[in-house]
């Protein structure tokens, strides 16, 4: 190789490089969205978000490193494939080929030197980016964000560009241009970033359930070429507290060291391989000697020509023109465009791409990572981003591509000659890719029917295909169309063309990610929609029809500008000048105002509907006028409780509304007479108005706290019916960008409950934390006192204090049914409506009303209402039911109301409520999973939401810190109970292992909290109520045995079923240890795991396997990197100890011993087995929390020592 | 009848690359002579609606064309200069779509009638292969199958001997010959023989004016009696190029044939009369700017 040429190569194609828009807007993309991060809080989940608390900085290596890696792969690579890939392809079109190749320029050289200049490029601007990254973060001025910036150090932004960045250029420069040179076909290039990201968005960085062998997360780590697997299932998915992430390097394992060794050898091998190729083929493509032979010996193919003289004149053709008809044109287009479609590999690309990521579904989890059982719609609506995003990049490529044809090809002049109408090339052109986008779908279709065979329990439904990907992506399809076309018809420059294609992709995914999306500006709905069979899109029809009406009026608005800017005619610098004048200018709009009238009219009506909306700026505005209005006076102030409830609510669905007549039985708990007292109402509640004892009432609306002004003085324990009515809708108006509420109004699925928030009844009091909003007036956590549970104290539930009995009158469509709180005294059909009445059979703290369209399955005192077409789990559900009031009843009090239910709610909200004796369950966890024994959401969720009907509908908790532990931890911990009882010790551990890793993946570590102090307003504190929660009361009941603490558990049960001053965990606590065998190791459990925050975490070192006589010698150290002391068992074992039925598999042996160990501390074993065993295990039964428990076992072989597993 | 009034192109840069043509252009074949760069395909494509110009009008039997560009189209036939084909398509499917998109129309219908064109350009036995493997010649003649494709009114055809070999070129010459019979062709060259052998009537364009506007027969007698031959010594040459206006030297068998003009009319020593050719009277013109005799075009004013 000469280097004065290959330099000249190099310099040739770098400066051509910088001067690209190409380049520029990667820069003005990459410059935006750096200074955006560097101003907000782009920084890792850690930290402590109190004021003044550990900040995770935005400047550590990890922060760098993890917005490094998104931003290659999601903004560098298509920049770069177009780039790499087109190097080579542009020389082609220029036709320079030849004349280089006729220089003494050899073909390694030539190769090289344009590959070095490209990757040279991406360097220039790696460079920048991580300079410009620099400049904001530690030059540019920080206010609110300063503390999230830490100090300079030049390691934490080069350690990952050298690591991750420069690697992945390699890789996605040295692939694209290879795929450029081998093929010569545009298209192709781009097909190796869309299948990168496609899987790393949809699968890789994501797609972790805590049963995936460790071997398997491994390979998948190695797989993705971004690193950012490895980097999140190694470092950031247990937190490893904010100081970690602040001040260490991104400690690389071997792993990762030889994946980015190996992506760089695969991005310059394939350079070299088509280095080679080029070169042999240089001279043109090398035939065999017998293909020579035969065509040597073949006759002259042109035939003598005949003497022109001797033809007929050409009038005797009869030739006759006339411009054919828009649709003949067309169609001839098409015919033509589709011709090299089929010709051209991209389409046997992008088809197989789609259906490897459809069918990844079958591996789709839900909640406890259950697999989840796909139906036709979930596939259409779990797919319609994935073909959003592939569909949107095939078509700016395709397009872009098909309209540079004739210019790329030399046919432009003869093409643009023709009486072909510019609007029929671009309809033939537009329609042609249309069928690589249908064929695109059809694949994906395919692969949804392969997942639903293959799962063999859902039937196949057309529809929700038709509807998801026919109402709703098609206008994405044709605006992008429109857009892409019009972008290319204005610069007339593919390049620009996909720089700014690229750019709004991109832009808009910033806008997604940010929140910062609305519905009229979502084009391509992303995110934005949410399937359930029950209720197509009735939640949010309007905005949905609104926006796709929209964006198809642009998309006409941008077909007609397109039709008319396409050049065709190469315009004229002067004459465009001329048009700019402003009468020119004014005389074009006149013309475009029909097409331009239609999209501003409806965007303007949907815009009006969002800021309108529940989400928009006046119901926020509301929000905060509630808590700004009356936060200083009414804080704190008396209420009465709620001694009975009657409702007569009746429902128009299809409006979303209903109208409420009902009124409360208000009682004076307090020592004092009650002059007045707040009630909480709906700001957006019409025609409002209370009456006290039948009279209209004096109040005073403080937006939206009603104070009510008794007659006369409510005195200390007197009664008075606080009547009310009002019209309600729910949801009412339109979501900013698709956000579902918890409860609703819709034709086939209504969720109200009287409980949470003002959706359904007043609440009486003012709840000023309901009012709080991120960043405006939002706060840190109170600091309670360590006594505070010793003094009065409320309700957990503020309306829940007491028990008190519920009437109902519902009036609903007579497809309806209805299950709302108490037993059924009545029902009656008559003219379209069916009216229901409730009572209660014994008295409740909380009361739900839901509706649906069901069929039922029916036990003794259970009951499953489900939608007919999700009948899979309702067998493991009634278990649960039936199980929970048979176990829970036996060990913790019997169940008091006649029923239990659980109704099936349109899957828009995923979640379970439980309000006495009546389950809402969205179809969404658990209704569409399949069950295993692995992870069972459907009898898990069934058995904590029945839990609840204990904790808390009868034993409510109080008010204050730890006491959620009472409500959602309880709920976990009965739910171990009744699985172990009624599923096994398998499925017990099972879903302790699962809650265990949601609160190791969850947790926060500097902001973590003890038990009695979690209140609920810091991040991950729900998951430590629930799942950390959960854990350490089965933990304490392990430690108390079970008569023991079963029977604190029905002292506690009794003691505060009636009390006037609601449960803390202290309480909670005092009566166990009352219990205990032994309260000094009770206080010691407790302070630990109660009081102290301690999460163990075992390592074991130097395991080692040798023979022992006739048996086995295992040998090792346990060491806690972790917190807290605990006696925990240690097993050498083989064997498979719960084998799948039907398959042979060795019998579990095990041989175990007890160690205590205690934080950062070792503690050697040694374990004698007469068998061979095949790991080493911490805590084989799965009965002490820690973290990372995949750590806590190694595989065992006498000779290669241990292997880390799961 | 095409006319072309006061038709000005300026490139950025700027490049006045067309400064003001005024031209009448009857039905039958009409050459437009000019050395490269004259501005020739820059007129031919604002003729063929694939440029706008800066300024003037053009109209095709009273229509004006530069705002009606769909109505020419349905009446042109276009040969450009520099052109391509989809590269996957053979080239008889090739044609098929071009004669689709241009409505043509025969009574043997149109694979019949791309059978014959091809013929007519001797491209019979390559018509199933893809245009990918055309020679330069063969993709040119594909070019001419297309342009004369249908009843055009207006054939414009730009530099299209280019890469034909002698038989090719004569074989060209009938066909175009056989349209001009009916209709407007327009016939743009740097080679004079092909409007020697072609054209009735022609143009003279340089550095994006007219220069003349006349037939070979005009041009030919402008310069008759003042064209001289004579076979001179390599060193006379430098001389005899200062004193005289020399049209044309040529290699000879080794001696140095050297035409030039004499407007006098008297021969220099050494020099007979000859006969002169259309090529003396265009190199005549393209070196005196003008010719005695000759309709010359006035320099058009840009108009903004």
């Amino acid at each position: 190789m000469n280097f004065a040429r290959t330099f000249e190569v190099f310099r040739q194609e770098f400066a051509h490089n910088l001067k690209r828009p190409l380049f520029w807007v990667q820069i003005l993309v990459l410059g935006f969205l750096i200074y955006m991060m560097s101003t907000g809080k782009a920084q890792i989940g850690s930290g402590d978000a109190r004021v003044g608390g550990k900040k995770a900085w935005i400047t550590s290596e990890f922060a760098v490193g993890q917005m490094l890696v998104m931003l290659m792969a999601i903004v560098y690579v298509f920049f770069v494939s177009v780039a790499a890939g087109m190097a080579l392809i542009r020389d082609d079109e220029q036709k320079v080929g030849e004349l280089l190749h006729s220089s003494p320029l050899r073909a390694g050289e030539y190769i090289w030197g344009k590959y070095a200049a490209v990757l040279a490029t991406y360097v220039v601007i790696l460079a920048f980016h991580i300079g410009f990254s620099m400049l904001c973060n530690h030059v540019l001025p920080h206010g609110g964000n300063a503390e999230f910036i830490g100090p300079f150090s030049v390691a934490h932004y080069l350690r990952p560009m050298f690591v991750f960045g420069l690697p992945l250029l390699v890789l996605f420069t040295g692939t694209c241009f290879a795929i450029g040179g081998a093929t010569r076909m545009p298209v192709l290039v781009f097909s190796f970033p869309i299948g990168v990201l496609l899987l790393d968005a949809f699968f890789l960085w994501d797609w972790s359930p805590a049963w995936l062998p460790l071997g398997v997360n491994r390979l998948l780590q190695f797989a993705d070429p971004t690193g950012l697997r490895w980097m999140k299932e190694t470092w950031l998915l247990v937190d490893k507290g904010v100081d970690f992430y602040n001040k260490q390097p991104i400690g690389l394992d071997a792993l990762v060291i030889a994946q980015r060794f190996a992506i760089v050898a695969i991005g310059l091998g394939c350079v070299a391989w088509y280095a080679r190729r080029f070169a042999s083929q240089l001279r043109g493509v090398r035939v065999t000697p017998a293909v020579a032979q035969a065509a040597l010996a073949a006759p002259p193919s042109q035939a003598a020509a005949p003497a022109a003289a001797t033809l007929a004149p050409l009038a005797s053709l009869g030739m006759r023109a006339k411009a054919p008809g828009a649709v003949a044109m067309t169609m001839e287009v098409v015919r033509t465009e589709l011709y090299q479609l089929v010709r051209t590999p991209g389409l046997y690309l992008f088809v197989p791409l789609i259906l490897i990521q459809t069918l990844l579904n079958e591996y789709g989890v839900g909640a406890f990572d259950t697999p989840l059982l796909q139906t036709a719609g979930s596939l259409a609506s779990g797919m319609f981003n994935t073909l959003t995003l592939l569909i949107c990049m095939v078509i700016l490529f395709y397009t872009t591509e098909s309209l540079q044809r004739e210019r790329g090809t030399g046919m432009g002049a003869i093409y643009y000659a023709t009486p072909l109408r510019t609007g029929a090339m671009l309809a033939g052109k537009a329609l042609a890719n249309t069928i690589l986008a249908l064929a695109i779908v059809a694949a994906c279709f395919v692969g949804c029917v392969i997942v639903l065979a293959v799962q063999g329990q859902v039937s196949l439904n057309p529809a929700p295909f038709a509807i998801v990907w026919g109402l709703l992506l098609v206008p994405t399809y044709l605006v992008w169309t429109a857009f892409v076309s019009a972008v290319f018809a204005v610069t007339s420059n593919r390049y620009a063309t996909y720089a700014i294609g690229l750019g709004t992709m991109i832009l808009s995914g910033w806008f997604q990610m940010r929140g910062k999306m609305n519905w009229v500006f979502n084009w391509d709905l992303w995110s934005a929609t949410k399937w359930t069979d029950i209720g197509t899109f009735q939640y949010d029809a309007l905005p949905i029809t609104l926006n796709r009406v929209t964006w198809l009026l642009v998309a006409v608005l941008l077909t007609v500008l397109t039709v008319r800017w396409f050049e065709r005619r190469e315009r004229d610098a002067t004459n465009a000048l001329l048009r700019m004048r402003p009468g020119s200018l004014v005389r074009a709009m006149g013309a475009l105002t029909p097409f331009l009238l239609p999209p501003l009219v409806t965007g303007g009506v949907l815009a009006w509907q969002v800021g309108d909306g529940y989400q928009g700026a006046a119901a926020k505005k509301a929000n905060l006028d509630y808590w700004r209005k009356n936060i200083q006076t009414w804080k704190d102030a008396p209420a009465p409780v709620l001694a009975g409830v009657d409702l007569d609510v009746k429902f128009e669905p299809t409006e979303h509304a209903f109208t409420m007549k009902g009124s409360y039985t208000v009682e004076n708990a307090t020592d004092a007479p009650m002059v007045r007292f707040p009630v909480t109402v709906n700001p957006r509640w019409k025609k409002l108005a209370f009456t006290t004892n039948g009279a209209p009432a004096s109040t005073e609306n403080r937006a939206g706290l009603v104070i009510v002004n008794p007659p006369v003085p409510l005195q200390p324990g007197e009664r008075m019916t606080l009547g009310f009515s009002y019209d309600a809708r729910h949801p009412d108006g339109s979501s900013r960008n698709g956000g579902y509420g918890m409860e609703f109004v819709t034709p086939s699925s209504i969720v109200l409950t009287g409980f949470s928030g003002v959706t359904f009844t007043p609440a009486l009091g003012f709840f000023p934390d309901e009012a709080v909003e991120e960043g405006k007036n939002d706060s840190d956590p109170r600091e309670w006192p360590e006594d505070w549970w010793k003094h009065e104290h409320g309700a957990a539930i503020p309306t829940a204090g007491r028990w008190f009995d519920v009437r109902m009158k519902v009036d609903v469509p007579a497809n309806l049914q209805v299950n709302a709180t108490g037993e059924k005294v009545a029902e009656s059909v008559a003219n379209g409506r069916r009216v229901t009445e409730w009572r209660t059979d014994h008295p409740v703290r909380i009361y739900n009303l839901i509706a649906g369209e069901w069929q039922v399955k029916k036990r003794e005192g259970v009951a499953v209402y489900y939608d007919a077409r999700h009948p899979y789990n309702v067998d493991e559900m009634l278990d649960a039911l039936e199980g929970a009031r048979r176990w829970y009843g036996e060990w913790f009090a019997p169940y008091p109301w006649k029923q239990l239910r659980l109704s099936e709610f349109a899957g828009w909200p995923t979640y379970a409520q439980a309000p006495a004796g009546n389950i809402s369950f969205s179809e969404g966890i658990g209704f569409l999973t399949r069950s295993k024994p692995d992870a069972n959401a459907a009898f898990w969720i069934a058995a904590h939401e029945s839990a609840h009907m204990w904790w808390p509908n009868m034993a409510m908790v109080g008010d204050g810190p730890g006491c959620e532990v009472l409500s959602e931890g309880m709920a976990h911990f009965s739910t171990l109970l009744l699985v172990e009882k009624m599923r096994g010790e398998r499925q017990r551990q099972s879903f302790a292992k699962q809650m265990e890793s949601r609160y190791g993946r969850l947790r926060q570590k500097d902001s973590e909290r003890a038990l009695v102090k979690i209140d609920g307003k810091l991040p991950g504190d729900t998951r430590i109520w629930y799942d950390k929660g959960g854990w350490v009361l089965w933990m304490l009941h392990r430690f108390m045995g079970e008569e023991r603490g079963l029977a604190a558990l029905r002292e506690y049960m009794a003691k505060y079923r009636d009390a006037e001053v609601p449960a803390s965990l202290e309480d909670y606590l005092a009566i166990q240890r009352a219990h205990a065998a032994d309260t000094t190791a009770f206080d010691a459990f407790t302070k630990q795991w109660f009081f102290a925050v301690v999460a163990p975490k075992y390592l074991l070192e130097n395991a080692r396997l040798e023979k022992d006589g006739a048996g086995w010698k295992v040998k090792a150290v346990v060491h806690n990197v972790g917190d807290g002391r605990m006696t925990v068992d240690v097993a050498a074992a083989a064997g498979e100890r719960w084998p799948e039925a039907g398959k042979k598999a060795a019998p579990w042996k095990a041989e175990r011993t007890v160690i205590t160990i205690g934080a950062g501390e070792r503690v050697p074993i040694v374990l004698h087995c007469a068998f061979q065993p095949e790991k080493l295990v911490v805590d084989p039964d799965v009965r002490v929390l820690m973290l990372e428990r995949n750590k806590a076992e190694v595989k065992l072989a006498p000779a290669a020592g241990p292997i880390a597993m799961r | 009848m095409l006319e072309i009034t006061g038709l000005v192109k300026v490139y950025p840069g700027p490049v006045a690359a067309l400064q003001g043509i005024d031209l009448d252009v009857p039905p039958g074949m009409f050459g437009l002579l000019g050395p490269n760069g004259a501005g020739k395909s820059t007129l031919m494509r604002v003729l063929a609606g694939l440029l706008e110009p800066t300024s003037g009008r053009v109209t095709l039997d009273g229509i004006d064309v530069l705002d009606k560009p769909d109505w020419l189209r349905e009446r042109l036939g276009y040969l450009p200069q520099d052109f391509g084909f989809y590269a996957h398509l053979s080239g008889r499917d090739m044609l098929l779509h071009l004669l689709r998109l241009k409505g043509v129309q025969a009574p043997g219908g149109l694979n019949g009638l791309a059978d014959e064109l091809l013929e007519r350009v001797n491209l019979t036995f390559a018509a199933k292969r893809p245009v990918k493997s055309y020679s330069g010649g063969m993709r040119q003649r594909l070019g001419i199958a297309q342009a004369i494709a249908g009843d055009p009114r207006l054939l414009i055809v730009d530099e299209p001997t280019a890469g034909l070999d002698p038989e090719e070129r004569l074989r060209f010459y009938h066909l175009l010959a056989q349209l001009a019979e009916q209709r407007l062709v327009l016939l743009s060259t740097h080679i004079v023989e092909d409007v020697a052998v072609l054209c009735p009537r022609f143009a003279v364009i340089r550095g994006g004016r007219l220069l003349a506007r006349t037939t070979p027969r005009a041009a030919r007698e402008a310069v008759a009696g003042l064209i001289f031959e004579g076979v001179v010594s390599p060193g006379e040459l430098p001389e005899l190029r200062a004193t005289r206006q020399v049209t044309q030297e040529l290699l000879v068998e080794g001696r140095h044939l050297v035409r030039l003009y004499e407007p006098s009319g008297a021969a220099p020593m050494g020099f007979q009369a000859v006969t002169p050719t259309l090529e003396d009277a265009y190199l005549v013109l393209m070196r005196a700017g003008a010719l005695p005799g000759l309709e010359t075009s006035a320099a058009a004013e840009v108009r903004p």
